[in-house]
């Protein structure tokens, strides 16, 4: 099946629409293991390095796409989108403009948007999108949203590794949806058989950047923690959130999109707090740990106030600004091993 | 590239300065009515002020007769008053990464040590206003600010008009700006008991257009050979224009400059000291180093002057004026989303290559900001594209605005040098 590729730094794309279209939505997710070089020809190396690579992987693999949307998240989508207008080979480039805010006004622009991409993939591709295919598109990424549920709902209990739940997360951006939701029944299957959390693991939510390579997650693994929960796009913010499927379904992915968990690129830390502190007492945790990727302005901004107001109210939690690689990072080690030390 | 082995005799010319206009002093006066205009609208009860950021039209605020205070123009201040790096160090302190905008930071040390509006601190206002037109780092930090401040804010969700945006979208895009507009009136009245005065802002767009004429008569001055006004100067006297448009305190010292200018034009002196040859022609793009002012009088030790910087001619796009209330607000709303600072690349690229045909100008330095990863976005491109299409060559100063911990001397002196030394043997062909 033809693919549509997305440029999403939070989850503020509706993929629905490209679903309804007859493509299959692929977020871009770059590849650490991979050298930036292609994308250090057009981007500076104090951006952050996840959008970097992201580009590097538009200019690598655009061929294997029939076009690509960026959607309105932090300032590199909105800036970086030109760059990648410039240089990157695609027949089809689209610019998706949700709003950061979540009023009722911010409600309506989200629905102008959302037709205005339902208008230009119908011309551009010579379909058109009805109501009943996007109502079907919604109730096909619910499924997929309701499994993750219950893998999350799993995690707190058996034992699912933080590589197996990112893997599972990533496969439901990148796989039609139908092999998203056979990678995650088996994930289900695997975990209600098996044993549960090692009782040496540390139960921990772990807010901030998005982490896009399952490396990371081995590390935090290593060190003796167990993700149970989290805000993350690839993560909970992707699925905590059923889209409504009854009334007009463009209203619906309108008002869903509106109410995810805010990521720092929205407007309501605040509700970011909330959300977290919910999350907290949902499952009785108590620590956190807390990271954003270098030069990730948005969660960097955040981290200060939020992480104080959670130290506040007697949650123990651990802040650390990483780089992105997959090799072993000592010095992410030593802190995580201090912080477990501590615990 | 060959090998230069001798120096331009601009290299050897150290005691070359920067002549400056008779009215330059001129400029204290719209700066002590700033600060003491401010202080009175934060002292008395039944004044009110508002925090807002570059690219927030302030004519918007005069309308309702409250006083803007600009936490950046006042990071600035600190930069020149060589605070800003204790206080950028204190926010490091509070917890914020280094990689963060120094702006930001000063202003958070600021507050959190209560420093003197004469050392860049500033005062609690009634309400906060901010865009994301610019970048996110505008209403992050004044999100954060609020919060702490305990202040309501109001953040406009400016939509970004990305290289090939339709005008039937951006139609669309001002529609939704125009129902903000609605949404800060009622958020004002409701923090600040104030109403918008129409009248009030009509004149404050006419008077603000009014400096903004001024601001572009001396930018077509610049364009003489020699330029009778260099970025020396300008980087401190567009002050009024960023803080006080639509004020007649900012009006009269722009109309005593523009004379000094016309004077010089006619008479066909440029700014260097002693009728020294104005040699190279600069653009200059980004915001300037606050704490290292001398960086741009120090060009004129290569007879280098700089004769354009489009930050500082942002500020003064024409304004809405003679048009009826929803015009205006629809104006004011293409503006906002629309500022040369925050151009699209296709965009930028077209209104660099036009400057630099313009004003004549003989090499590009674009200041690669550390603090503004924004405006540092596409400036690759941006060189290859002047560099290419003009044979113009551009120099990227990797450094930044407000953390004086950014910049080098003697590598900006050998990297200035070096491109001096490129000028001049492109010069030579």
């Amino acid at each position: 099946m033809k693919k549509i590729a997305y440029f999403d730094s939070s989850h503020d794309m509706p993929e629905e629409i490209i679903m309804a279209a007859g493509f299959v939505p692929y977020k871009i997710f770059g590849d650490v293991h991979k050298s930036n070089a292609p994308a250090d020809q057009y981007l500076q190396a104090f951006f952050c390095p996840a959008a970097r690579s992201f580009l590097t992987e538009a200019l690598t693999r655009s061929a294997e796409w029939e076009g690509i949307i960026v959607a309105q998240g932090c300032n590199a989508t909105n800036r970086h989108y030109d760059v990648w207008k410039r240089h990157v080979s695609t027949p089809f480039l689209h610019w998706f403009n949700g709003p950061i805010k979540d009023d009722a006004m911010a409600l309506r622009f989200m629905k102008t948007e959302l037709w205005r991409l339902i208008d230009t993939l119908n011309r551009q591709f010579r379909v058109s999108i009805t109501d009943d295919m996007i109502a079907a598109a919604i109730r096909e990424s619910n499924e997929v949203k309701k499994r993750l549920q219950r893998v999350s709902a799993l995690r707190s209990e058996k034992d699912i590794t933080n590589r197996e739940y990112l893997t599972v997360l990533i496969k439901s951006m990148t796989l039609p949806k139908k092999d998203a939701v056979a990678a995650i029944d088996e994930l289900i299957h695997k975990a209600e058989k098996g044993g549960p959390i090692p009782k040496n693991n540390i139960k921990v939510l772990l807010t901030g950047s998005d982490v896009t390579y399952p490396e990371l997650m081995d590390q935090i693994d290593e060190a003796g923690f167990r993700v149970v929960r989290d805000d993350l796009s690839v993560g909970e913010r992707y699925y905590t959130t059923l889209i409504p499927e009854d009334g007009n379904p463009v209203d619906a992915l309108a008002r869903y999109y509106l109410s995810v968990p805010r990521p720092a690129t929205k407007v309501g830390m605040r509700k970011r707090i909330e959300y977290l502190e919910g999350a907290l007492a949902d499952s009785g945790l108590d620590t956190v740990i807390s990271q954003n990727i270098k030069f990730c302005e948005p969660f960097a901004y955040d981290s200060v106030m939020v992480n104080g107001e959670l130290k506040e109210r007697g949650i123990r939690l651990l802040h650390i600004e990483r780089e992105f690689t997959p090799g072993p990072d000592n010095q992410l080690m030593n802190r995580l091993a201090a912080f477990s030390e501590m615990l | 590239m060959n090998q230069q082995t001798t120096a331009p005799a601009s290299l050897e010319a150290p005691q070359i300065r920067i002549d400056t206009l008779p009215h330059a002093k001129s400029l204290k006066w719209p700066m002590v009515w700033y600060l003491l205009v401010g202080q009175l609208y934060s002292m008395l009860p039944w004044k009110k002020t508002a925090w807002t950021c570059a690219g927030f039209p302030v004519e918007l605020l005069w309308g309702f007769d409250i006083f803007p205070l600009h936490p950046e123009n006042m990071a600035t201040v600190a930069a020149a008053q060589k605070q800003s790096q204790r206080l950028i160090e204190h926010a490091e302190g509070m917890g914020y990464s280094r990689d963060l905008c120094s702006y930001c930071k000063t202003n958070l040390g600021a507050v959190d040590t209560n420093i003197k509006t004469t050392l860049g601190g500033i005062a609690k206002p009634d309400i906060i206003t901010c865009t994301n037109t610019i970048c996110d780092t505008h209403w992050k930090w004044f999100q954060i600010q609020a919060e702490k401040l305990k202040v309501p804010i109001f953040i406009f969700d400016c939509p970004k008009i990305v290289s090939g945006t339709d005008e039937r979208t951006i139609e669309g895009y001002i529609n939704y700006m125009v129902e903000q507009f609605y949404d800060f009136f009622e958020f004002v009245k409701k923090h600040t008991g104030k109403e918008l005065n129409i009248d009030r802002l009509n004149r404050a767009c006419e008077e603000s257009e009014r400096m903004s004429v001024l601001w572009r008569e001396i930018y077509e001055y610049r364009k003489c050979v020699p330029s009778p006004y260099s970025s020396a100067e300008t980087s401190a006297s567009f002050f009024p224009l960023v803080v006080l448009p639509g004020k007649k305190v900012g009006i009269k010292f722009f109309e005593k400059i523009k004379g000094d200018i016309r004077k010089r034009a006619e008479s066909g002196r440029g700014t260097l000291s002693g009728g020294a040859k104005e040699r190279y022609r600069l653009l200059f793009e980004g915001i300037p180093f606050w704490y290292k002012m001398r960086f741009m009088y120090d060009l004129a030790k290569y007879s280098a002057v700089v004769t354009y910087e489009p930050y500082t001619f942002s500020f003064a796009p024409p304004k809405p004026v003679g048009k009826d209330y929803t015009e205006t607000l629809r104006e004011v709303a293409r503006i906002m989303m629309d500022l040369p600072y925050s151009y699209n690349l296709e965009k930028r690229i077209q209104y660099f290559e036009q400057a630099v045909k313009d004003f004549k100008i003989d090499g590009v330095i674009l200041h690669e900001n550390l603090s503004c990863r924004p405006s540092s976005t596409g400036m690759i491109d941006l060189k290859n594209a002047i560099q290419e299409d003009l044979g113009v060559p551009v120099l990227i100063l990797q450094c930044d605005m407000n953390d004086p911990r950014a910049y080098s001397e003697a590598q900006m002196k050998t990297r200035i040098e070096s491109f001096i030394e490129v000028m001049e043997k492109n010069r030579k062909g």
